[in-house]
């Protein structure tokens, strides 16, 4: 067993931790009955997509700035990560408001907010699959990913600056009891952990995938086209 | 070399070429009066909605509108592979820049000059110098953002594709804030000088970020 395989086992190990935290530690919500239990790993995981996001801008800066090729990497692959993390946010946030709302979907700010976020990442991926691979795809996703991020703040304040149906924020706010503030605390520590290995082995993908077509080493391309010696 | 003289020569030499041609803004006069009929018979506008339908129109056709604008602009220097040669001289790259996204603004505000009119036309709702502020402002920074993706995406397989997915999303807070101000202006609830603020704001900070990109997608 490799250390990435190593590292995938302990990230699903504290996942169900925290999912047993979640379900047998943490009291019922007196209002909303059990459906708030969606709370601890709905907002884990937009503050993983959130952090993985910055994976993206500081990979993107990084590259515009000395064209490191282990840069780009990382914002491949915090970009992939982040959209999937959104994704789980964006559905659990449905069914969660379907029962205390009464509809999958509200255009508030918030839902607003990430929704964009979702389709700006997700365009990101497909500039990586659409634009020519090596600097080209590099230098348009690193611009993508850069321009992308001011969404990131705007959806985090849009609690504070609209009127959202989307509840304002709880943890800063101490509206939580210690129990509930204990499981999701633990809980996004092993969400941000999960992100951190899926960046992880998604980055070692990304390296191998590199290495197979050298997209970043003219010199090795140039000597790959070189014909045969004559004999 | 001065970059703003750069700048006024490449805007004067892309409108002259439109002057010359006559190809993007007849096109998108015509495509726009095309959608507010769509809109029309879409929505079933009557004289008691029109003021809460045409706001809608009138975003959903300068969007799409706005996305052909620029999308031709980099087209025609891809087919005549002029971008190369201009990108050859020792003009800096962020004031060919400047220069083709101000030459597209003025297309599109000449579409917009087409637009607003017609919108009132046809669905009576009031032609005011509030409503073009709005949509002037907004087309500030909505240009500077299409333009930058539309540079990039100029060499890229799949750009008719690419365009909008990229643009789109990074337009939503200007017609969010611009459509509060439109409504605003046609007589609905909202504050239009809030509205305003939150577009000028939008414009300075894409237009900082447009101008820091702009170096990155043009200089190959």
């Amino acid at each position: 067993m490799n250390r990435y395989e190593r590292a995938a086992i302990g990230a699903v190990a504290l996942m169900l931790i925290a999912g047993a935290a979640i379900f047998f530690y943490a009291p019922t919500d007196y209002l909303q009955g059990p459906v708030q239990r969606i709370f601890y790993l709905h907002v884990s995981s937009a503050i993983a997509a959130f952090g993985c996001f910055a994976v993206v801008l500081v990979g993107g800066v990084i590259y515009l700035r000395n064209e490191s090729p282990a840069a780009d990497r990382f914002a491949r692959s915090g970009a992939l990560v982040g959209v999937v993390f959104t994704t789980v946010t964006l559905v659990m946030g449905m069914l969660w408001a379907k029962t205390v709302w009464g509809a999958f979907w509200v255009w508030d700010a918030r839902l607003t907010s990430t929704l964009v976020l979702w389709i700006i990442y997700a365009g990101y991926l497909l500039v990586r699959r659409l634009a020519d691979p090596g600097r080209q795809a590099a230098r348009f996703a690193a611009v993508v990913g850069i321009f992308g991020f001011v969404d990131v703040p705007v959806v985090h304040f849009s609690v504070t600056w609209w009127t959202t149906q989307h509840p304002g924020p709880v943890i800063i706010n101490d509206a939580l009891p210690p129990q509930m503030l204990a499981t999701f605390l633990f809980t996004m520590a092993c969400t941000v952990v999960l992100a951190a290995v899926m960046i992880a082995i998604r980055y070692r993908i990304e390296t191998l995938v590199d290495e197979r077509e050298q997209l970043f080493d003219p010199a090795k391309v140039l000597v790959a086209r070189e014909p045969e010696p004559v004999q | 070399m001065n970059p703003f003289r750069v700048a006024l020569a490449v805007a004067r030499k892309d409108l002259r070429s439109e002057w010359r041609t006559r190809e993007v803004v007849p096109a998108l006069a015509q495509f726009i009066i095309l959608a507010l009929l769509i809109g029309n018979f879409g929505f079933q506008v009557d004289s008691r909605n029109a003021a809460s339908i045409a706001p809608g129109i009138l975003w959903l056709a300068l969007v799409f509108a706005g996305l052909v604008a620029f999308g031709r602009t980099f087209a025609a220097e891809r087919e005549q592979a002029s971008l190369e040669a201009m990108l050859m001289t020792p003009a800096s790259p962020v004031a060919i820049f400047a220069g083709k996204a101000v030459a597209a603004s003025l297309l599109l505000i000449a579409c917009e000059a087409v637009m607003l009119p017609a919108l009132s036309l046809f669905f009576g709702t009031p032609f005011s110098a509030d409503v073009v502020a709005a949509v002037l402002i907004a087309t500030v920074g909505m240009a500077a953002l299409g333009c930058l993706f539309a540079a990039m995406v100029a060499r890229v397989r799949a750009r008719e594709l690419l365009l909008p997915l990229l643009t789109l999303p990074l337009w939503i807070p200007f017609i969010i804030a611009g459509g509060q101000a439109v409504q605003s202006a046609m007589g609905l609830p909202g504050s239009y000088s809030e509205a305003i603020s939150l577009l000028i704001d939008f414009d300075i900070l894409f237009l900082v970020l447009t101008s820091l990109a702009a170096r990155f997608v043009l200089d190959e």
